[in-house]
């Protein structure tokens, strides 16, 4: 059965694109067949990084104009992984975008259909992982995409802001919803004084990832996939691990 | 007390509350789905409506809406309840308009509502 991962975070500015994008590729180098989509429908990341001749794009998954087959690419050969790498992208035209935002609480309800009917078919394609990179905070898109979703990554910095909002939408959201949620720790400094935690929350915290510039400034490369002894990379390899200890 | 008069009590207090729960079904209903007014809130179900139901009927919900049209004891299969139980929350979900019902065969079937 495939294996949904929603990455989300209560805040923007967390690293949810540059983890969800580092964890498919590990996840694909290491042979498992992955499917990563881009549900930040308002404010579109993948296709700058992956710049696909899309015909089709997730928006029109969601809205039932296509099923998911059309909208998703082979991305394979080019990152020569071992398993599939397949990516789905949203539309990052400002009139598609425009669109969205007019959509009503109906739209959304099918979109939710649509997602899970998405996951079904990719299960069907064997596909083992699913990835949505969602937009911060509780949007529709991104809760959908929980909803839709096995398990939640919650990537998280040290703000004070971020810590009360991820409290609120664990208690709001990913409780009522009944899912099972990790912490990453993103962008930590090490200069300040903070412990480190097996579980906030009542979750357990599985990565504490240093603040690296570099990171920052190859945002246009999957490191996981082009320098597997980073430090982020090998973050990313523990977080994969952590994950499927807590799938068993 | 005797224990006659006691149930007989208890029975007209469970038929109070129930009569107070329909009024308060229906009153929503009108609050919520009256289509002769403006910016009138959808009938389907969306996630921010299911995050607002009661713990025992978003689990019916959600079920639901992952599995796609099922019968009562099928969604009972999965959240592992009685299959009565289950029935009553569809029934409750149909009531307040978030899930239809359909007869195929002898079979009842229960989907999440659309428009």
């Amino acid at each position: 059965m495939t294996f949904a991962l929603a990455v989300h975070s209560s805040k923007g500015g967390t690293g949810k694109t540059c983890i969800a994008v580092n964890l498919a590729g590990a996840y694909a180098l290491e042979g498992k067949n992955v499917c990563l989509l881009d549900i930040d429908i308002r404010g579109p990341s993948l296709f700058s990084i992956f710049k696909p001749e899309a015909l089709f794009w997730v928006n029109d998954m969601l809205s039932g104009k296509r099923g998911i087959k059309d909208t998703i690419h082979d991305v394979s050969e080019e990152f020569g992984t071992k398993g599939k790498f397949f990516i789905g992208c949203s539309n990052p035209d400002i009139s598609e975008i425009r669109e969205i935002v007019r959509k009503d609480r109906n739209w959304q309800s099918s979109a939710l259909k649509n997602l899970i009917s998405a996951k079904k078919e990719l299960d069907k394609k064997n596909i083992d992982i699913l990835i949505f990179d969602t937009s911060p905070g509780v949007e529709y898109e991104s809760i959908n995409a929980v909803a839709a979703s096995d398990m939640v990554l919650i990537v998280h910095n040290s703000s004070i802001a971020c810590n009360s909002c991820t409290e609120q939408i664990i208690g709001g959201i990913y409780t009522p919803l009944k899912k099972h949620c990790v912490i990453i720790d993103n962008m930590c400094h090490d200069n300040t004084l903070q412990p480190s935690e097996e579980k906030r929350f009542g979750i357990d915290v599985i990565a504490r990832i240093p603040c690296m510039c570099d990171v920052a400034t190859r945002n246009d490369e999957i490191l996981t996939l082009t320098e597997r002894d980073h430090i982020f990379s090998q973050n990313i390899y523990s977080i994969k691990d952590r994950i499927e200890r807590h799938r068993l | 007390m005797p224990e006659d008069e006691l149930l007989e009590e208890i029975l007209a207090e469970l038929q109070e509350i129930n009569s107070k729960l329909d009024r308060l079904l229906t009153g929503k209903k009108e609050m919520v789905f009256d289509p002769s007014k403006k910016g009138n809130i959808a009938d389907s179900l969306d996630i921010i409506t299911l995050l607002s139901l009661p713990d025992h009927l978003r689990t019916t919900a959600t079920t639901l809406l992952e599995i796609g049209p099922a019968t009562a004891e099928e969604v009972a299969e999965l959240t592992s309840k009685e299959r009565a139980v289950e029935s009553s929350y569809l029934n409750q979900l149909v009531r307040m308009e978030h899930v239809n019902k359909y007869r195929e065969g002898r079979k009842v079937y229960f989907q999440i509502n659309e428009r």
